[in-house]
């Protein structure tokens, strides 16, 4: 009786650990038939659809941009590869090894999405990344810029990243053109790319030649992008790109005081101080635009009229208040000090 | 305890030293003060960024960058893509694509014919 009882006790234990074994096989079939239950039923590709439903308007049918070179990438390289290919586009020289050092992080075995726009901006180019839309990369490939997408190749709980280059599009066979991995131009239907284009939200990126603006820019984000550029050092292509801007825009107030930066970085007072008073009477409420006109109005020893801008932005206050002081207060020592 | 006070002084001390910077010249502000006024990002946004910024230059060179490339490296992100960036290094997306890989495609590429076709 207690041999059965011990006998018992040990099997207890026993099938409590196939019971846990056979749930956690359970478990695992009810993961895959989930998975492929979402593969097969649920995958919705809105954006190919649309595109099918109600082509866009005002495209050309077909459009392949085939000065847009092939760089063939090594292993883990498309981030250096695809910016290659959009890089040389735009008229900036560059190669897989070149861009490397510039993108590639050997921790993650891969580019990151920020450092393709840094990259981007270091080699002298704005970085700008459209609406999500497929849409809108096809309006930019259609104006002659290409498009780098970020896909993921595998499964969204384990992503495999990509970056290609969209480089054409075909409206009536409903196809990309497409330089990917070793692949110099590869054809896919709109909803093959949306497939693997969704999980990384319809991330793409243009790398644009100074005073280029994109086909589908919003002011807003254009001049965001340019004022990153401007970060970078990159003062005389910033300038340009501002200048396309105000083009488009006229009274953006980023474009004209980005303009009046770039002017005075570069050297162009006279240049400076057109920009800031054009700012300041497209939007009177600017206290950067005052606060910058007063500087350089004092470089250029116009003291008086210096003073009464800078008393003006101080006026205004707002988050520049400290700095509008600082130059008022400076401007009112050098005064006394000419005296 | 104490290296969490360390790191905090630290990091106060180098959003001091990233801090200076910002200014484009004496009596000149920045083309980034309007971009950011324009995207309603609050002055406390560029502090946060210039911690961040210090965050992201660390773990690149933990990933195997050199501290002079990881320092060019942050110095070409905005301040909202270094905020992202911080603490998500390992995690946001980074395109690769290995041979490796190539099977997984192949797989995903199945999957997607037989879905659709």
């Amino acid at each position: 009786m207690g041999g059965q009882e011990i006998a018992a006790r040990r099997a207890a234990p026993l099938g409590a650990a196939a019971a846990t074994r056979a749930r956690a096989r359970a478990g695992f079939l009810f993961v895959l038939l989930a998975a492929l239950g979402a593969l097969g039923g649920c995958i919705s590709l809105p954006q190919s659809e649309a595109l099918r439903a109600s082509p866009p308007t005002g495209l050309p049918r077909h459009v392949e941009l085939t000065q847009v070179p092939f760089h063939p990438q090594d292993d883990f390289m498309c981030g250096p590869a695809a910016l290659a290919m959009v890089f040389n586009a735009a008229g900036v020289p560059g190669t897989v090894d070149s861009l490397k050092p510039l993108v590639y992080l050997p921790g993650r075995k891969g580019s990151l999405q920020a450092e393709m726009l840094g990259a981007t901006r270091r080699s002298g180019l704005v970085a700008y990344t459209p609406k999500p839309e497929l849409e809108a990369v096809l309006r930019e490939v259609a104006d002659g810029t290409p498009a780098v997408v970020l896909l993921n190749l595998a499964f969204s709980w384990f992503p495999v990243w990509h970056y290609a280059v969209i480089v054409g599009y075909d409206l009536d066979s409903q196809q990309v053109i497409v330089r990917s991995a070793q692949r110099p131009r590869d054809e896919w239907s709109f909803s093959f790319l949306e497939y693997f284009w969704r999980e990384s939200d319809y991330w793409s990126m243009l790398a644009l030649p100074p005073g280029k603006v994109p086909a589908t820019a919003r002011a807003e984000d254009y001049g965001a992008a340019v004022a990153a550029l401007e970060r970078t050092g990159h003062a005389a292509a910033a300038r340009a790109s501002y200048r396309a801007l105000l083009a488009r825009w006229p009274d953006d107030l980023v474009g004209l005081i980005g303009l009046g930066n770039t002017d005075y970085a570069l050297g162009d007072l006279a240049g400076a101080e057109k920009a800031f008073r054009r700012a300041s009477e497209a939007q009177p409420g600017s206290a950067v635009a005052l606060n910058n006109l007063a500087e350089v109005l004092a470089q250029r020893g116009r003291l008086e009229e210096a003073e009464r801008a800078a008393q003006a932005a101080v006026a205004l206050g707002g988050p520049t208040r400290g700095e509008a002081e600082k130059t008022l207060a400076e401007i009112r020592a050098r005064r006394a000090s000419s005296r | 305890m104490k290296s969490s006070i360390a790191r905090l002084l630290c990091r106060m001390l180098v959003v001091c030293l990233v801090g200076l910077p910002l200014q484009v010249n004496a009596g000149m502000i920045g083309t980034d003060t309007v971009v950011s006024a324009a995207r309603a990002a609050a002055a406390r946004d560029v502090i946060a960024s210039a911690l961040s910024r210090t965050e992201v230059q660390s773990q690149l060179q933990a990933m195997g960058l050199s501290p002079q490339q990881a320092k060019d490296r942050v110095a070409a992100l905005t301040d909202s893509e270094a905020a992202k960036l911080a603490g998500q290094i390992q995690s946001l997306p980074a395109g690769a694509n290995g041979w490796a890989v190539v099977l997984l495609i192949a797989i995903g590429v199945l999957i997607w014919w037989a879905v659709k076709r």
